[in-house]
Parts: C-alpha cells; sequence; structure tokens
C-alpha cells in the first residue's frame, strides 16, 4: 500500500502541537511526544527525515517555521509520503494566499482541519486538487456546492469534478480578458574548481504558467529542443530550420499533458488547470551557457594575513543584465579586520557566516567587477588548525536569459468559441548552487 | 478572524490546564444550545473553534461532549464539521455518549446534501467504538449504493474501517464482496482506487484465516482485473496510479509479449511529475524483467533518466527518498551508471544524510576509467567542515583502492592524508593503509616509510592504533624504532583502555620478536606478564596462549603465530545476497531507506535490539549487520547468565566438541584429545539431559544434601575460571550441564544437573568456586542415594580436568 499514515502532526519549532489529526488506531497517541523526545530534543533532528523509533516510523519535513510529521506503522512508501506533504503545503497555500507559517497554520486551524479530512481518508491519500476542494471547502464554508438554495450560480457538474476525471478543470469558467503567463524558470548548478575546470554542471528548468482562460481550451506548446524540433520536420518532410536546438536529458510534465501525444508527436499539448500551476520539468547536463565565470586568487601571507582577488566576468548578452548577485568569499573563522576594494557594488564581512559578502544590484553582461580584500586573522596561540577553505557560492537572477538556451517557439490557444488571447512569455535563470572551489 | 489559540499561547502548552476556561464554555455553549436566535451560528463557531483548539493542545475537553452534542443540530456545514472532528476524538473514551451521536449523524446520513451524507458517514465510521457497530451497518450499505460518488468514496473506506473496529461484522454484510463489485464496475476512479486499498487489506487479513479470502486475494493480481485498472490509469489520481502500479508489480504475466504491452503503456508514466508515480513506475518495470536479462538491462538505461531529475529536484527530503532508491540500483548494477558519476558529487550545502548515500554511490561506480576524477574529489572532502563525512569519505577513497587493480595513484593520495596532520583524517588513512597492505603487500615499502613517521602518541582512536600497531608487527624489519615504539606502548599497556588494541599489541610484540629477538625480548616479557595479569578474558587468554606456545617451542610458535600470509584477494561483502535481494522485492518502500528488509522493522521479534540503535536510517550495510550481530551476542551471553535450558548449551557444546576434534585432525600436533567420555564404567550419564529451571529448584528443595565436600582446584583451572561460561562448556563436555551460573571474579557460583543414562534419574549440584584460594565448595544431591558416591567421583574429575588441555 503506498501510504497508509496513521497519523499527521504539525508543530512549531518548540514543539507545540499545532494540529494533530490521528488517521488510525494503530499507533499510539503520545506518538508526538516520542517524536519530541527522540528527535526534536536530539541532534538526530535534521540528521536524516526517515526515523524509526519503536515500531513507528516518522517522516518529517521543515517548512518555515512547521514541522511536519507523519507516522505510519507499516512499511511505506516514502516517495509518496514525502510528495503528500509537499502537495498539501501547496494546497493550504492556496487557501491561505502564499504563506505558510505557523502563525498561517494557528489562524486557519478549523479550515486545515477540514481539508486534512478530505485529502485523506483513513491514512490513503485522497483528492489533493486545489481547484476541486476549492468547490466545496471555501474559506468562509459556509455554502456547500449541492445545496441549491443557498448557492447563487448553481455549479454545473460539481459533483463529477469532486472526484471526476479531468480532476483539474472545471468548466463554465468566464474571462473578459483571455491571458496566459509562461516563465520559463532555470537554475544553475555548478561545482567547478579552483584551476576553473567544471566539475559538475547541470540546469534544472521549470515552465510555470498562469492561465486566465475562458472555456476548455486547448493549449499546444513548441519549445526549441532537439526530439521536438526532429519530429516536427520528420513530420512536415522539410529539413530542420538552422539554429540552436536544445537536447533535454529528461522531462516530465503536469499531470493535464497528454503523454500519449508527447510520446507520438513530440509537441506538449495540453488542457490547462485554472490559475497557477507547473508545466513541465526538465533537466539538461550538455550544452549549458554559465552566466558567470569566477576567478579567485586567494593568498595566505603569513599566519596573520590574507590577500583575496576575485574577478567574477558576466558572460551574457551586454545588453542584459543580472539582478540581485551575491557572491559570498568565505574567510577563517579568526577573521579580526578586513578592508575593501571593489569596482562595483559593495562589499562586507559578515562573521555570522565567516564569509565577504560581495553585492552587486545591476550588473551588466560583458562586464568584469573585481574585488579584492586584505584580511587580518587574529593570531592563535593554540595548536594550527588549517583552514578548510569551503567553496566561493554565487547567487543571482538574469532576466531574459536561459542558460540552457531553450525558447518558445510558439503557444497557442484554441477554443471552441474562438476567443483571442494574449500570451506573455518569460525567461529567467537564477543561481542553483554556483559553487567554485579555491 | 483572531487566532483562537491566542489566549493560549502564553500559557506553556505542557501543562494543560485550563479547568476554569473549559467549565466557562461548558455554561456558553448551554446557553447556545436552544436557541435560534440569529446569529447563533456564528457565536457557536468561535466556541467550537475554541473547543477544538483546546483539544488540538492536548486540554482534556471531553466532558463538554453533552453540551457539543446539544449544539450540533445545525444547519451550518462548517460547525458539523467541526463537531463531527470533536466527536471522532472523543467518542472512543465516551462510549455511553457516542450513543448520543448515532441519531443525528444518522439523520444526516439521509440529507438531501451528498456532501452532508458523505461527512456524516465519515464521521459515523470514525466513532471506533465497538458497541455501535451495529448502527454502521445500514448506513454503510446505502452508502455504497449511494447515486453521488462521494458518498460512495467515502462509504468504501467506511467499510475499511468498520473492518477494523469489528471484521466479523463486516464480513457477515457481505461488504468485501459489495466492494469487489464496485471496485470493478464503478465509473469513478477514486471510488475504484479506494476499493483497491479497502479490498487488500480486509483480503490480506483475512487470508491466515479464511482460504476464500486469500484465493480473493489473488484475484485482484488476476489478468482480469490487472487489465481493467491498467486500462483505465490515466484516469485515476496520481495517488491511485501509485496504488494501481504497486498492484501491478505483483502480476505475472504469463508470456513476454505481456510484459512489453504493459511497459510501453506504461511508458509515459516516466515522465509524471509526481516522483512516487515515476518511481512506481520504475518497481513495475524492474520486477517485470526480472527474467530478462537483456531488457532488464535496457530497463536500467531507461528509468536512469527520471531518477536522476527526480533527485535533483524538489525537496531534499523528496531527493533524499528517491536517492535512497538510485542507491540501490547503483549498488546492484555500477557499471551502468559508471558515466553518471559526476551526479553524485556532493554540493556544500547538502545535508549529510544525502552526502553519505553520495559517497556510497561514488565508491560504486568508480571504474577504471574514471576512478581519477572520483578520488580527486574524494580527497576534497577529506578536509570538509563536517567531520563524519570528511571521515566517510576517506574510507570511501580506501574502498576504491581496494576494488580497483591500478592503486598507483591512490596509495599516494592515502599517503598524503597521513601527511594532513588532522587527528581524524590520519586515524582513517591508518585503517586504510592497513588493509591496503594486507591486499596488496607490494605497496609496503612506500607505506611503511610514511608510516614510521607517525608518532603513535598522536594516534588516540582504538581502531587507528590497531591499525599502526598491526603495521609495526607486521613490517618491523623494515621499521628502524619498531622495537622501540611497541616497548613504549608495552610500558603504557595500563593506560590503555581498549582490548582491541592491546590484542593487537600482544601479537605484533610476538611478531617483532620473532623478526628482532634480542632487541624485543624484555618488550615481550613485559606484555606478556600484562597480558596475563589483564583483566579482559580475550587479552588474558592469548597472553597466556602465546606464553604456553613459547615455552613449548619457539619455532612452532613462530610458524603459528607468524606465518607468511598471503594477501586478501576479496574482502568479504557484509550484506548477504539473499537480504538485498529482498529489499529489492521491496522497491519504493521503507525497506530501501532503512537498508533492511520489511520484516526487520515491523516484526516485533526482530525489532527488539534496534529500538536502542541511535542510527537507523542512516546505518551502513556494514554497521547494520554488525548490530544485529552483536546484539544477538548480546542475548546469548544473557540467556548463559539467566536461567536457561540446557537445549541451548547443548547444541553450542556438541558444535565446538565437533570442531575441537576437527581442529585437532587438522593440524595432528598429536595434542591429547579431549576426553569426551570420560564416565567410568560403573555410571553413564545421558549427554542429551534436559530439565526445566522450575523443577531443578523444586527438586533442589525436597531432595536432601547427599554428600557436601570441598575440592581445591589446579592453578590452571583457576586461571582458565575468567568467566563462567569456560567452565560451563567444560562440564559439558561431561555431561554434566548447568542451569544456572553468576557471579564474578574471585567467587563464582553455579548449579548443575546430569541425568543417569537411559534413566530418568537426576544429580543436582551446587558449586561454589572462590579463584582466589582455588577453592570448590560442592554440595550434591541425587534422585539415586546409591549412586551418589559414583557421581561425585565423576564431577570431581571432570572438575579436575578444566583448565587442563
Amino acid at each position: 500500500m503506498p501510504v497508509a499514515a496513521s497519523a499527521i502532526y504539525f508543530l512549531n519549532l518548540r514543539g507545540d502541537v499545532l494540529i494533530n489529526r490521528l488517521y488510525r488506531d494503530d499507533v499510539g497517541g503520545n506518538m508526538v511526544d516520542a517524536f519530541r523526545m527522540h528527535i526534536m530534543q536530539t541532534k538526530e533532528l535534521g540528521t536524516c527525515p526517515v526515523r524509526q523509533i519503536g515500531g513507528c516510523s516518522f517522516f518529517y519535513m521543515r517548512i518555515s517555521n512547521v514541522y511536519i510529521v507523519i507516522v505510519v506503522s507499516s512499511n511505506a512508501n516514502v516517495a509518496c509520503a514525502f510528495k503528500f506533504v509537499v502537495e498539501a503545503v501547496a494546497l493550504f497555500k492556496s487557501y491561505f494566499g502564499g504563506a505558510f507559517d505557523e502563525d498561517a497554520i494557528r489562524n486557519n486551524f478549523v479550515l486545515i482541519y477540514e481539508l486534512l479530512d478530505e485529502i485523506m481518508d483513513f491514512g490513503y491519500p485522497q483528492n489533493l486538487s486545489p481547484e476541486i476542494l476549492k468547490l466545496y471547502i471555501t474559506q468562509e464554508g459556509v455554502r456547500s456546492p449541492f445545496s441549491s438554495k443557498s448557492s447563487d450560480k448553481p455549479v454545473p457538474n460539481a459533483t463529477l469534478q469532486v472526484t471526476g476525471a479531468v480532476g483539474w478543470r472545471r468548466e463554465g469558467l468566464v474571462y473578459k480578458k483571455n491571458e496566459v503567463f509562461l516563465d520559463i524558470v532555470e537554475s544553475v548548478n555548478l561545482l567547478m574548481s579552483s584551476k576553473g575546470s567544471v566539475l559538475r554542471c547541470d540546469v534544472t528548468g521549470k515552465i510555470l504558467m498562469k492561465c486566465f482562460l475562458s472555456g476548455m481550451p486547448d493549449l499546444k506548446l513548441g519549445l526549441n529542443d532537439k526530439i521536438g524540433l526532429e519530429k516536427e520536420s520528420q513530420l512536415k518532410s522539410r529539413p530542420a530550420k538552422s539554429g540552436k536546438t536544445i537536447e533535454l536529458d529528461d522531462v516530465t510534465f503536469h499531470q493535464c499533458v497528454n503523454l500519449t501525444r508527447f510520446n507520438s508527436e513530440k509537441t506538449v499539448s495540453f488542457v490547462p488547470p485554472d490559475g497557477e500551476f507547473e508545466l513541465m520539468k526538465y533537466r539538461i547536463t550538455e550544452g549549458v551557457n554559465l552566466p558567470f565565470r569566477v576567478l579567485p586568487t586567494i593568498k595566505e601571507l603569513g599566519r596573520t594575513r590574507m590577500e583575496v582577488n576575485v574577478k567574477v566576468k558576466s558572460v551574457f548578452g551586454a545588453k542584459m543584465f543580472a539582478l540581485g548577485v551575491v557572491i559570498k568569499i568565505p574567510v577563517p573563522k579568526q577573521t579580526a579586520k578586513t578592508s575593501f576594494q571593489v569596482t562595483s557594488g559593495r562589499a562586507k564581512y559578515q562573521a555570522s557566516i565567516d564569509c565577504l559578502v560581495w553585492k552587486i544590484r545591476k550588473f551588466p553582461g560583458q562586464t568584469e567587477p573585481t574585488l579584492s580584500a586584505e584580511v587580518e586573522l587574529i593570531s592563535t596561540m593554540a595548536e594550527k588548525k588549517s583552514w578548510t577553505r569551503p567553496p566561493i557560492q554565487m547567487e543571482f537572477q538574469v532576466p531574459m536569459f536561459t542558460a540552457s538556451g531553450l525558447r518558445v517557439r510558439f503557444l497557442k490557444v484554441w477554443e471552441k468559441s474562438g476567443y483571442n488571447t494574449v500570451e506573455w512569455v518569460r525567461y529567467i535563470t537564477k543561481a542553483g548552487s554556483y559553487e567554485i572551489r579555491c | 478572524m483572531a487566532p483562537p489559540a491566542q489566549s493560549q499561547r502564553s500559557q506553556s502548552p505542557s501543562q494543560p490546564s485550563g479547568k476554569s476556561e473549559v467549565s466557562d464554555l461548558k455554561l456558553q455553549l448551554r446557553q447556545l444550545a436552544g436557541s435560534r436566535a440569529p446569529g447563533v451560528d456564528d457565536s457557536k463557531r468561535e466556541l467550537f473553534k475554541k473547543v477544538i483548539s483546546y483539544m488540538t493542545i492536548g486540554i482534556d475537553v471531553s466532558s463538554l461532549f453533552g453540551e457539543m452534542v446539544m449544539c450540533s443540530a445545525t444547519s451550518d456545514i462548517v460547525l458539523k464539521k467541526m463537531c463531527y472532528l470533536y466527536v471522532g476524538n472523543y467518542a472512543k473514551v465516551n462510549p455511553d455518549l457516542a450513543l448520543l451521536t448515532i441519531n443525528f449523524l444518522q439523520r444526516d446520513c439521509h440529507d438531501q446534501d451528498p456532501m452532508i451524507r458523505g461527512l456524516a458517514l465519515r464521521s459515523l465510521c470514525s466513532l471506533r467504538v465497538a458497541n455501535l457497530v451495529e448502527y454502521l451497518v445500514g448506513p454503510l450499505g446505502s452508502g455504497l449504493k449511494d447515486s453521488n460518488s462521494y458518498v460512495r468514496m467515502v462509504a468504501v473506506i467506511g467499510v475499511l474501517k468498520l473492518y477494523h473496529i469489528s471484521a466479523s461484522t463486516c464480513v457477515d454484510a457481505d461488504f468485501p464482496s459489495t466492494l469487489k463489485h464496485l471496485m470493478l464496475n464503478d465509473s469513478d476512479t477514486q471510488v475504484v482506487a479506494n476499493c483497491l486499498s479497502a479490498l487488500q487489506e480486509i483480503w490480506s487479513a483475512e487470508a491466515s484465516t479464511s482460504e476464500e479470502a486469500s484465493r480473493e486475494r489473488e484475484a485482484l493480481i488476476s489478468k482480469l482485473v490487472i487489465y481493467y485498472l491498467l486500462n483505465r490509469i490515466k484516469e485515476f489520481s496520481e495517488w491511485a496510479q501509485c496504488l494501481v502500479l504497486e498492484l501491478v508489480t505483483k502480476y505475472v504475466p504469463s508470456e513476454s509479449s505481456e510484459i512489453f504491452d504493459i511497459m510501453n503503456l506504461l511508458e509515459d508514466r516516466l515522465q509524471h511529475a509526481n516522483g512516487a508515480v515515476v518511481l512506481a513506475t520504475v518497481k513495475v518495470f524492474l520486477q517485470l524483467t526480472l527474467s530478462m536479462t537483456d531488457v532488464h538491462q535496457q530497463v536500467y538505461e531507461r528509468i536512469k533518466a527520471p531518477l536522476l531529475t527526480l533527485v535533483s529536484s524538489g525537496s531534499p527530503e523528496q531527493s533524499y527518498a528517491v536517492l535512497s532508491h538510485l542507491h540501490l540500483l547503483v549498488m546492484r548494477a555500477p557499471y551502468v551508471f559508471s558515466s553518471d558519476y559526476k551526479h553524485f558529487y556532493c554540493q556544500y550545502n547538502e545535508p549529510s544524510y544525502v552526502k553519505r548515500l553520495k559517497l556510497e554511490m561514488l565508491t560504486a561506480v568508480a571504474n577504471e576509467s574514471n576512478t581519477y576524477e572520483i578520488v580527486t574529489e574524494l580527497c576534497e572532502y577529506a578536509a570538509n567542515v563536517d567531520i563524519p563525512i570528511a571521515r566517510e569519505s576517506i574510507r570511501a577513497v580506501g574502498k576504491i583502492a581496494l576494488q580497483q587493480y591500478d592503486v598507483n595513484a591512490i596509495v599516494d593520495r592515502l599517503l598524503q592524508f597521513l601527511e594532513m596532520e588532522k587527528d581524524y583524517v590520519t586515524a582513517e588513512a591508518l585503517v586504510l593503509v592497513k588493509d591496503l597492505l594486507r591486499k596488496y603487500p607490494q605497496w609496503s615499502h612506500d607505506c611503511i616509510a610514511v608510516v614510521g613517521n607517525i608518532s603513535s602518541k598522536n594516534v588516540q582512536e582504538p581502531k587507528a592504533k590497531a591499525a599502526l600497531i598491526w603495521m609495526l608487527g607486521e613490517y618491523s624489519q623494515d621499521m628502524q624504532d619498531a622495537p622501540y615504539i611497541l616497548e613504549s606502548l608495552v610500558e603504557n599497556w595500563d593506560e590503555e583502555h581498549s582490548a582491541e588494541v592491546r590484542l593487537h599489541l600482544l601479537t605484533a610484540v610476538m611478531k617483532c620478536f620473532f623478526k628482532r629477538p634480542p632487541e624485543t625480548q624484555s618488550a615481550l616479557g613485559a606484555a606478556l606478564a600484562a597480558g596475563v595479569a589483564d583483566f579482559h578474558q580475550d587479552v588474558h587468554d592469548r597472553a597466556l596462549f602465546y606464553y604456553r606456545i613459547l615455552r613449548y617451542n619457539v619455532s612452532v610458535a613462530e610458524r603459528v603465530v607468524n606465518p607468511p600470509k598471503q594477501a586478501v584477494s576479496v574482502f568479504a561483502d557484509t550484506q548477504s545476497s539473499e537480504i538485498k535481494d529482498r529489499i529489492f522485492d521491496e522497491f519504493n518502500s521503507l525497506s530501501v531507506l532503512y537498508q533492511k528488509p520489511s520484516y526487520m522493522f515491523t516484526d516485533k521479534e526482530h525489532r527488539g535490539p534496534l529500538e536502542f540503535a541511535d542510527e537507523i536510517g542512516n546505518l551502513s550495510i556494514g554497521e547494520a549487520t554488525d548490530n544485529v550481530v552483536s546484539s544477538q551476542r548480546v542475548e546469548e551471553n544473557d540467556k548463559d547468565l539467566l536461567l536457561t535450558t540446557a537445549e541451548k548449551e547443548e547444541t553450542r557444546a556438541g558444535h565446538s566438541q565437533q570442531a575441537s576434534f576437527g581442529i585437532d585432525d587438522l593440524l595432528g600436533l598429536g595434542m591429547p584429545a579431549v576426553p569426551n567420555v570420560p564416565s567410568p564404567p560403573q555410571l553413564k550419564l545421558n549427554t542429551k539431559a534436559a530439565l526445566d529451571p522450575s523443577t531443578f529448584q523444586q527438586k533442589w528443595r525436597q531432595l536432601p544434601i547427599a554428600l557436601s565436600q570441598e575440592l581445591l582446584l589446579s592453578p590452571q583451572a583457576v586461571a582458565a575460571l575468567t568467566a563462567p561460561q569456560a567452565l560451563l562448556r567444560h562440564m559439558q563436555s561431561h555431561s554434566i550441564h548447568c542451569i544456572a551460573s553468576g557471579g564474578q571474579s574471585p567467587n563464582f557460583k553455579f548449579f548443575f544437573f546430569a541425568q543417569k543414562y537411559e534413566e530418568s534419574s537426576n544429580y543436582l549440584v551446587e558449586c561454589i568456586i572462590n579463584t582466589s584460594s582455588g577453592k570448590a565448595q560442592v554440595k550434591i544431591k541425587a534422585e539415586d542415594q546409591s549412586t551418589s558416591q559414583a557421581f561425585s567421583t565423576l564431577f570431581e574429575s571432570a572438575l579436575s580436568k578444566f583448565g587442563t588441555p
């Protein structure tokens, strides 16, 4: 059985119970004490998200300042349980309007109990789709969609949708202005050696959509990925257009995408859910355009002085720029005094994380600002502890740039009423874990 | 809406007081109960919220039960839900009051609104009160036939709940077959999925007692059901898909074309955004193709990319769950993943449970083409801030060295570790160098030069110290200072807490003595003297053994202690392949994360010792088995000390006897054989005597003392008696069995018994031994008084042989 969760708890960081929901009797009521005693109050916290205590296994996740704990007594499916938690949190967020934290839970605990009843029954996951749940569990909670006397406009066929087949969209949506927003969000993961060679590099991307469309529209998305293009040229029996094509290592889709059609025709076609959702995720390891190169030189001059020189090169187009660039350069714990010179942005020493933090708010393409710093160390009489030199870490966002080179070629919307739609497409590349050893 | 728990927040949640608040609430609820004033629902809601929030933080509000039920007559659905929640929580402890709620719940089960019907039915089944089951059958029956799928969905799970409260009621009402019908015919997929969950649980539980149920359980994985479900798979919710896919893994296709059909049908599931669906699909693919080697191989290639994607996306917890599965696959087929090693590089900020798995995978996938990169990367981690991870990565380098042919570069790296001057790095590296030398003695020259420079004072960890001492002994001819380092270690014998180190020290000094006798002689003498006086039995025994064998013949001693060694070719794998296969069969479950089959953590008898293991969940394979073994050992020792039935002892003694004979024959050293049937002709004892402790006690009380005497023990016997077990085994070989023993040096107390051969006449013995005086007080009681003298002689002779080879 995938998950037969026996209980689910929400705790704050102190270990107070915010929500508890026992689904089955096969675990005692004091499970939360066991969790507090054996996990929260020990060093174990954070060492492993799955722990066995007595006959029960605990799966826990921290989300902002809340721990969500699932207790099972059987050999459960872990991936399913964690995914359930993630989906449940997404659901709560869509109800609370964004935030999910201790206060939000305290303010909405009745609603959460209601939802917990619906999304899981006797430990088995049921319907978690916000679209459908919002039909009959409303923030006000007064009305049931079924009682015709209290609802002003009848919701057509709602009963079918509570459990129905097209779980992600309800019929009869009407918008004055039909709009589609599509964001390609990529995060670049990099591990570079101190000599500048790339040890590991990949891009994980996702396509986020926001749809405000009337009726039951059919959407078709074309990308410049290799398989799709080849298939297309094959179908139209003409050579593929020149230009860059992207090879996606792996793709996963939202459940609305017709996977059979993707496999046969290599086009992404779907009936979108209303509002915001993640259409697809992909991964690329070959031919990644790194937006930044970092060239560090760190010299330890004797036992009390260090010289740090870091040059950061932006290698994207000169007309583009990166935002919110933060470069964290680690220094030893016993740093006493620092002095900087930067050609752009601002830098300071943050003792709490033992780093020189260099921030550049707006970073144009094809430039290479530098930082040079002198670091004075307290000379310690204790045995010399050699410094482990953690990697330099970098954060950034580059709008209108994709590290993979992925582009939307077309986005077609078709609905039987034939309305016009406005499509908005954005690209952004963020730093995932962007690490440079030094 | 004000935060309802606000008032509570200032209070300490650990002390659920709030007595006055509860009685206050009670009063307010009572006032509202009968009121029909407008806006009364809003004030009720506020009150209910307070009640629920108290309930959540653990204040007992069960005293409000009556009032809550009175207030529940309302059309407000939110109020109803809160009331249902409350009732569900407290009905179990207030079965009488729960009866009050039946009425309104049953009425709600017939509401015109399907939502209310469903909710009421769900709450009715959640009361979990055994004496109310009679009220469940009716509403459940009509719920299963309801025109609305929401109600049916709830009713199906309701049946399962009923089954857990009262299995017989559920089966008698013939609900399982109704569910089966629904599963195969309902238009709503969530109803179908719930039927499947419920039936799986019910029939698995019933299967042990009813044959029909086990047939039904088999029928769930029949072609008919499987195909019916598979053809609708896309209509199911993602969770239900997991359920169906899990069922499919149990299906055995009749021909290979079926396998391909199923895989083609499910291939697109690998692209599903829900990681759980992907893992479930992977399991189907792996299980279906187990018998087809080439296809199985292709499956690995196919599932690689989706799994790697899952690992790199989602929260650390999710990726950990997937990574554990990937880890399992990597361990099974490392070569498939050897080109993907870069995916297993650790990121600086990753949690250590992820890093640990990645390190193991890096070790597994290393081959000729990528070793250099992997080892370079691992060496980076050796300087990691996280010390456990740094240690793991050094061990990983060592493991790679042990599985590779070209170890040239690796040896250099290891030697660099030794020079890093970090205690833990040096310690780990020493252990590795030792293992490396055992496998590749040809590297001794390079290694010894570096090892010789390490001061033994800087090595504190027992394992590392033992490794260093082993090398000093093994390579004492190449290390100038070896005898002197060993000598200084022997001088500090008393400060060495680890028995392992002392054992190694004894052996190392012996080996060194054979190679460089004049320099080591004094150290050897000191070591043997200290060893014989050691309180640890193994150290003591070994020292004594060395002493005797040296006295017997020095050249024999050398042949025994320090013969030329063969290089170890393969270090034994710690986990049996049977266990690995079992874990593989339980793919996509906790077993994979715990790295042990489910029976080990769900069955009570296996779980026992593990409850105390601190590192559950991140035990490495080796540690896991170690733990199990050691806990067994502890258990056995405990049993020896406590009262035990003779059988266990006997089997072991029989075993060891055989073993010792085997060794005698094998070595042919001409030692006097252990006289295993020493009984004088006039009295023969039963070798397989059995007596349970309570009978022993009873007889001991009843019988008079036949004989009482004081025996003198030989010095050898005293020396051999470091622990009671030694004597037990010895006496057993004389068919005198121990039923209880205890005590610590110098006082030991034993109760023995023996049985006359082919007669059920027992002899009972109490024997108190004081090792410092070397005396044994023996009291014998016999059922057959006439033979008590004969038995006494027998006992005496048996005891006198103790300690002599």
